[in-house]
């Protein structure tokens, strides 16, 4: 039984919610692109960078949550209105963030695992 | 016989030698530890680590008295250059939304200001900062401890977390860059308890209010600019002078104008005493030393800008004769930052005679870096440092000040040109541009070599920058005049500046 709450969402809205059933939680999202039917996204450094990711999901704190959140097709990223760019002010995928907190790492800096697990273990 | 005692005395010698080498690589945790996370820590620790030396850099925020605290990256991120530019913008925006109705903007009714979003908003952009040296520390393999560090001998560092626990370092060098923190006039009844300082304002989440700012440093004047700027009714109360060590002709001009926009002086005026009333608000007696007499007033705030104090107590550094300059506290520095103990170093604004600057603290500490670890024996040039005092008109200096001119060369020995000028943009806004002022003090004779430029304006810290480099390759007054000026611009003036002090002659430029 892990000691957080993992979440999968898809799209701006079902992220958005997720988040609003769980106010006052210390909230980890992960952003990604989409996945095709074989299960390998479109962007190539959310491949690489999931598994890092994945693997210091242990060091999580007690207690929090963990959203998975696929942003769409490739197009849909491109366009840069799009809502997590717009709103959440996404700058790339991947993207790993601490909700409410300008916590954040993108892109390359998710192939070290050092990085995430210092985000995951410190305040 | 005789060749086997001779043989036994230098197997002792270079056992001795080897002994000696290996405690030097190896027996230490660490090849430098650095005791403070600011703007000179963090610049010396990731270029230590750059160049292949095991780092660690400790940063630890004592609360101030009001209980704020903030996290990695020193005054100049959390409590300094970093929010008080900010604030100074959203000051300097207000009068432009002013001047923007006369541009043509349909603006309904008056504006105002809500601290609250602009606090938030400020707040929210130094933790990213916070953040973003976290992550280049993590990335360029300084090891950082959340720790309060004090010397415990000369290779070792106690680091005491907040949850009281103690943990030891050994270091083959440590460098201190713990930096400085506002003084409270102790000594002034009621001035603790119910005082803030520059560690507080930018992180209250309320308005401060009527604002009483004690004090006349570029703290002090900065902070009631900007005050002023989003529509407070602020005071300054100033002992004798403005800017002590700053030109005083432009100390003047800077005063000049924040007294035409709205800030209150107090003049030659010491506070006795601040009580709290019943209704929450501070009242403040004081005394005009001019006069003699008492007065009393009320204020929501009361905000002490009346020096720094270096961060050297709890470092116990009596214990390891390091030595301090007594009037001071700072730290006795050599020219390549050492202290009175061998593998000790000290810089940034913790050093005696240092300028308190950001800069030169990040220039000293990367050159300190490349020195520690053998790859250089460069020293860091603290001469000729520009600056700028960010108040609602911006005054920006390289060099000396007149005064200082004078005492080095004589009256006589300098030449002074000067030069009122009126930014193109204050014209259509219809402001008064009186306190637009520069002056360029050149040695008399000779190449008439440039010591001193001064400017007051729009945009100062953007116009001293360039200016700065002329300066660094001893620009004189011809290389000024065969500068071709950009135009409009106010820089421009800089290099049509003729008229001389001697003169006498009215230095109110006129049109092109």
């Amino acid at each position: 039984m892990p000691h957080y709450e993992e979440v999968t969402v898809r799209g701006y809205d079902e992220f958005c919610q997720a988040v609003s059933e769980r106010k006052g939680k210390d909230i980890f999202a992960y952003f990604s692109g989409d996945k095709d039917a074989q299960g390998k996204s479109w962007c190539p450094d959310c491949v690489k960078a999931e598994p890092v990711v994945r693997g210091e999901m242990t060091h999580l704190p007690q207690g929090s949550v963990f959203i998975y959140c696929q942003v769409g097709e490739r197009a849909y990223w491109k366009d840069s209105n799009n809502d997590f760019k717009k709103t959440l002010k996404l700058s790339g995928v991947p993207t790993l963030l601490r909700y409410g907190t300008p916590q954040k790492l993108v892109e390359e800096e998710l192939f070290k695992a050092d990085l995430v697990r210092m985000m995951f273990t410190e305040d | 016989m005789a060749a086997f005692c001779r043989g036994r005395h230098r197997w002792k010698r270079t056992n001795c030698l080897r002994v000696l080498t290996r405690n030097l690589t190896g027996k230490y945790d660490y090849d430098l530890v650095v005791i403070g996370g600011g703007s000179g820590g963090l610049a010396c620790s990731k270029e230590a680590a750059q160049l292949g030396q095991r780092v660690a850099v400790l940063d630890y925020v004592e609360p101030s008295v009001k209980g704020t605290k903030w996290g990695l990256g020193g005054t100049c991120v959390n409590v300094g250059c970093i929010p008080k530019k900010l604030m100074h913008q959203a000051a300097l925006l207000g009068t432009a939304v002013k001047d923007a109705k006369k541009y043509g903007w349909q603006i309904s009714g008056p504006i105002c200001h809500d601290w609250a979003t602009m606090a938030e908003a400020i707040q929210n952009h130094v933790r990213s900062l916070n953040w973003g040296h976290r992550v280049q520390l993590q990335d360029k393999k300084v090891k950082y401890l959340n720790v309060k560090g004090s010397l415990v001998d000369k290779h070792t560092v106690k680091g005491l977390s907040k949850a009281g626990k103690e943990r030891i370092l050994t270091a083959k060098n440590i460098v201190i860059a713990t930096g400085g923190r506002p003084n409270y006039p102790t000594n002034i009844p009621g001035a603790v308890e119910h005082g803030i300082t520059s560690d507080d304002i930018f992180w209250l989440k309320k308005s401060p209010g009527k604002t009483l700012v004690v004090g006349a440093s570029y703290v002090a004047l900065e902070c009631a600019g900007f005050l002023t700027g989003i529509g407070l009714d602020t005071t300054v109360m100033v002992r004798s002078i403005a800017l002590r060590g700053f030109d005083q002709q432009m100390a003047g001009l800077v005063t000049d104008y924040m007294d035409a926009y709205g800030t209150k002086f107090a003049w030659m005026c010491v506070p006795k005493r601040v009580d709290k009333l019943s209704s929450g608000a501070l009242q403040v007696t004081w005394t005009d030393t001019h006069t003699g007499n008492e007065h009393k007033d009320t204020y929501d705030s009361v905000l002490w800008a009346v020096g720094r104090a270096p961060e050297t107590k709890a470092l116990g550094l009596d214990k390891l004769g390091v030595q301090l300059r007594k009037e001071t506290g700072k730290i006795v520095v050599g020219a390549d930052e050492s202290t009175s103990v061998p593998n000790i170093y000290a810089f940034g604004d913790i050093g005696e005679g240092r300028p308190e600057l950001t800069p030169t603290a990040i220039k000293a500490g990367k050159f300190l870096a490349r020195r520690l670890a053998g790859r250089s024996t460069e020293l860091m040039n603290y001469d000729n440092v520009p600056t700028t005092v960010f108040t609602p008109l911006e005054y920006g200096c390289v060099g000396l000040s007149e005064e200082d001119a004078e005492k080095r060369h004589g009256k006589d020995g300098i030449e002074v040109y000067h030069a009122f000028y009126k930014p193109l943009e204050f014209s259509v806004a219809e402001r008064d541009a009186s306190q637009c002022y520069l002056k360029v003090i050149c040695e008399r004779g000779g190449d008439q070599k440039i010591l001193g430029l001064h400017f007051t304006g729009p945009n100062a810290g953007e116009v001293t920058q360039g200016f700065a480099m002329g300066f660094q390759c001893g620009a004189t007054y011809s290389h000024l005049l065969q500068t071709v000026g950009i135009h409009p611009t106010c820089a421009e003036e800089l290099t049509k500046v003729n008229i001389t002090k001697r003169s006498g002659l009215d230095a109110t430029v006129t049109g092109c």
